[in-house]
């Protein structure tokens, strides 16, 4: 009996792991587009949640202007990339 | 700061009453140094706590303690009494002894030390407040911070 | 079946292997670019799936050991000493974790089933989901390789099988036993899966902080486990061990706090690199401890390298887990130091008055709470070591030493919400900052005034702190729901309740956050309540009536029981307030007959104000009269509530945040996301 379970037990899980996938996921190495859109979407939260917490009335004038050009800035230097890349990409394609 | 300074002073006293404090009452004392000391039949409870039937050393420990005190001993000589015929384990703390006082200074140590490591990291890591940032030189600026403004609006 | 239980280990440990060896080859395959006989993504696939396989192994084993527990098949070794035919079905269940080999056993499973949630889902990032199966295929390794050789539950009786078993452990007869040991290894090994995606990004040199965002779930989820656990495990020391509190700074309990402390410690500072791209070095150091130290608490335990009640735990497989120890860590160094390059933060701390580097303080302060407490576990070993003989460093240590520092946290736990991120000046702090300092004020003085003086003993001191500094932290955090709340109304014309709850979904994980904070405060409530406890222990006969506060309790009988599993003894007290029966109490005594030992059952009748406590101690050896102790202990159903309002709270910060869909209605322009990035946004 319990050889019988042992059998089976080792059969099913041999045949699961070795029974050959025509189509594994391909292992895609993460390019600088998605790092960008990532980085964009970080930077995209960190501005709503300024201007959120400005209107909650938590920084002071000059600070949320301040903090809102730096944040600006950055996203929009990551903005530019991406758009250099899209570029790119349709022309080789 | 100052006033941060003198509020602290004042914080420090009261810590430092708090722990010199001298309980006079009989039956405050008994819980007090119960408190202080372990049962040593191996159970690792507080001696005051110990609660299982039949335990070979908690009465016997109880009974000597209330002894003391009707003895109209200190608290640092039945503590010290107690060591010298149980061990040092029978401590429920190590007392302010020697090699014993690490015990108690390390912790504080530690958290002072971390704080004056932060409060050090953070001002080397701090950046001078700017001002204002100059808009950035990318093309096309202005269009794609509207957008990113549009975007990002309540 | 135990045969079957045996293999199933056997083939658990031959797939992790290959889980590992085949990963391994890989993931170096890919990472150079050279090409085996077999496509390096094949050989991920079935890498992938050994691991899959190796989960239903180890769920066969421990489908065998559940099984011989109920079949009471006692030629199994472990069965004869964990469990015997008198004992209900859910304690035979439970008997999988009362003992080291079922504990282990149960300790592989959850790791796998955690590894299988992982592998199955493993398309959220193909590449950095391998790296992390084959990392906790690796520690899925140790434990195999101890159960199959070191810690074997299958092991079988020599000699002539007995007909009844020797019981399981009386004080583990009671039904948050049944929980309370999953729960916390739960906790424990959900933290290998945060410490495997940690890793795993750093040998990948994984670029950007996404990595953070997948795990965030996970390490909620191994928080909210041990969470409950630490709770479960303190609620059942309360109305089992019967000595009238809940938390002893016993090693054992100190064990499950240690990774409590660095895993909240991560939780928060995580946050600042996902955010900021900030303290990488700090956060991957933060897990590999979390993860370390939930190895360490077992291994101190086990090794009897310090003595605890949970005595059942020691044995000999400390070595093993010092040698696993050495291992993590020297992987962990060595990865580190290759990759560190790529931990570079991105940006600097603005000012010191920032939520930024008020999580800096927070991360501090958890960490020297987690110092101290492993440090006084420690202690007397030192000192066994230094000046050759053991010392106690028990609750007065830990009272003195670190609850000033819990008191700190709390304080923190209320300032945190009132900073902003990147703010830089104190104007708007200052403004935020007067209505909870107020409220600290009033509440301290009003606790004065009613009696409560912080020079009486270092307790009330504590406590009166403690209450202070929970009404700062309630009044910081509701004025921070109602202003952002405010913020909604003015924009949508809602009413300002359903503000809230907008505010709280477009946000989870802040006011997710916040609530669990609020929930903090309200344990706090509970503990500081400990200052105030009081107990009497009175010979109490027929008829005769003790009184505790504004408690009176008349004896109305003593009653003997009988049945298969114990006989019990108890004690039937009426309780009365003033005139007026409330309710009647049965405390009792009982004596188990398979393990011959005794054990109380707590009868408590717990009111929000406090708890009435009643323990029958047995009888007088000298008078033969029964003795009954009664504790009044104020508060204590707070610290239940507030678990579940911190439970509450993490549940609110999983559900994924509804801005995504928000902002891109009401943006014109295409969105373009793929879906999974839009699960959820939004900030801390």
């Amino acid at each position: 009996m319990s050889t019988i379970a042992c059998g089976l037990l080792l059969i099913a899980i041999f045949i699961y792991v070795f029974y050959p996938d025509r189509h594994p996921e391909a292992q895609i190495q993460k390019t600088r587009l998605d790092f960008l859109r990532e980085r964009k979407e970080v930077l995209y939260d960190n501005l709503r949640d300024l201007n959120f917490e400005y209107r909650a009335g938590k920084y002071p004038e000059e600070d949320y202007a301040a903090q809102r050009a730096a944040l600006e800035n950055e996203a929009a230097e990551i903005m530019a990339e991406m758009d250099l890349l899209e570029r790119q990409t349709l022309h080789s394609a | 700061m100052r006033k941060l300074f003198r509020f602290s002073q004042l914080g420090l006293l009261v810590l430092l009453a708090i722990f010199t404090m001298g309980s006079a009452d009989t039956a405050v004392r008994y819980n007090d140094l119960g408190h202080k000391m372990m049962c040593v039949c191996g159970c690792g409870q507080i001696l005051i706590e110990c609660n299982h039937l039949g335990c070979p050393d908690s009465d016997g420990e109880l009974a000597e303690l209330r002894t003391a005190l009707s003895q109209g001993k200190g608290d640092t000589e039945i503590l010290e009494a107690f060591q010298a015929k149980y061990g040092p384990t029978v401590l429920a703390a190590p007392m302010l002894t020697k090699f014993n006082i690490i015990a108690w200074v390390v912790p504080p140590l530690v958290l002072l030390l971390g704080i004056g490591g932060t409060i050090a990291l953070v001002r080397k890591w701090r950046l001078r407040t700017v001002a204002m940032p100059a808009a950035s030189n990318v093309r096309g600026f202005d269009r794609i911070r509207d957008q990113i403004r549009k975007e990002t609006e309540l | 079946m135990p045969a079957f239980g045996s293999f199933a280990l056997l083939l658990a440990l031959a797939l992790s292997g290959y889980n590992l060896l085949a990963g391994a080859i890989a993931l170096r395959q890919l990472a150079t670019g050279s090409r085996g006989r077999v496509s390096p993504e094949r050989l991920a696939e079935t890498a992938r799936r050994a691991g899959i396989g190796s989960f239903f192994a180890v769920t066969s084993a421990a489908f065998a050991l559940v099984w011989a527990a109920f079949a009471n098949d006692f030629s199994v070794s472990y069965i004869l000493h964990h469990s015997n035919r008198a004992l209900p079905g859910a304690y035979k269940f439970a008997a999988l974790w009362s003992g080291q080999e079922g504990s282990l056993l149960l300790w592989a499973w959850l790791l796998a089933a955690y590894g299988f949630v992982l592998r199955a889902r493993h398309k959220v990032d193909v590449k950095l989901t391998a790296y992390a199966s084959t990392i906790l295929s690796g520690i899925q390794i140790f434990f195999l390789l101890l159960l199959n050789f070191a810690a074997p539950p299958f092991a079988l009786v020599a000699g002539t099988i007995p007909q009844d078993g020797f019981g399981l452990n009386p004080l583990l007869q009671y039904p948050e036993m049944v929980i309370h040991p999953p729960m916390l290894y739960l906790g424990y090994v959900g933290f290998a899966v945060p410490f495997a995606f940690a890793l795993g990004a750093l040998m990948m040199r994984y670029p950007g902080d996404k990595w953070i965002h997948i795990t965030r779930r996970w390490t909620m989820v191994a928080w909210l486990f041990l969470t409950c656990g630490i709770f479960l495990g303190a609620h059942w020391a309360y109305s089992v061990l019967g000595w009238g509190g809940y938390w002893g700074w016993d090693p054992v309990e100190n064990a499950s706090l240690m990774p409590w402390l660095t895993g909240t410690a991560f939780l928060h500072s995580v946050m600042m690199q996902e955010k900021r791209g900030m303290m990488k070095n700090w956060n991957v150091w933060l897990i590999f401890s979390t993860f370390a130290l939930s190895i360490l608490g077992t291994l101190l335990t086990r090794s009897g390298l310090v003595s605890s009640v949970h005595a059942f735990a020691q044995s000999s497989i400390g070595t093993w887990f010092w040698a696993f120890l050495v291992i993590v860590l020297v992987v962990c160094l060595f990865t580190f130091i290759l990759q560190r390059d790529h931990l570079k933060s991105e940006h600097k701390l603005e000012s010191l008055v920032s939520r930024e580097s008020s999580f800096l303080f927070n991360n501090l302060v958890l960490l020297a709470a987690c110092f101290t407490v492993l440090w006084g576990t420690l202690f007397p070993v030192i000192s066994e070591y230094v000046q050759g003989n053991k010392v106690t460093v028990s609750a007065p240590f830990y009272n003195r030493v670190a609850v000033p520092i819990g008191l700190f946290l709390l304080f923190l736990t209320g300032i945190g919400p009132i900073l902003a991120w990147r703010s830089t000046s104190f104007k708007s702090i200052r403004k935020n900052f007067i209505l909870p300092a107020v409220a600290a004020l009033v509440t301290a003085i009003v606790l004065v005034a009613c009696g409560v003086y912080p020079l009486k003993d270092q307790g009330t001191f504590y406590s009166l702190m403690a209450w202070s500094l929970g009404a700062l932290v309630v009044t910081a955090v509701g004025s921070e729901f109602l202003r952002g709340a405010g913020v909604i109304s003015r924009h949508t014309g809602q009413n300002i309740f359903a503000s809230m709850i907008q505010l709280t979904r477009r946000n989870t994980r802040r006011y997710g956050g916040y609530i669990i904070h609020f929930g903090v405060v309200v344990i706090f409530i509970g503990l500081a309540g400990s200052a105030f406890d009081r107990s009497v222990e009175q010979e109490l006969n027929f008829k005769q009536s003790m009184t505790m506060g504004p408690y009176r309790l008349v004896c109305q009988d003593y009653s003997q029981d009988t049945n298969p599993n114990y006989d019990t003894e108890y004690a039937i007290l009426d309780v009365y307030r003033g005139d007026k029966k409330i309710t009647q109490l049965a405390p009792e005594k009982r004596f188990y007959q398979a393990s011959q030992t005794t054990s109380t059952i707590v009868a408590n009748h717990s009111t929000l104000a406090w708890d009435l406590y009643v323990i029958y101690a047995g009888k007088d050896p000298d008078s033969g009269q029964p003795i009954i102790k009664v504790f009044l202990n104020p508060l204590v159903a707070w610290i239940w509530i507030g678990v579940v309002i911190v439970i509450i709270g993490t549940f609110v910060a999983l559900t994924p945040n509804m801005t995504a869909a928000y902002a891109a209605s009401r943006s014109r322009l295409p969105v373009r996301e793929t879906p999974e990035m839009a699960v959820s946004k939004g900030g801390d």
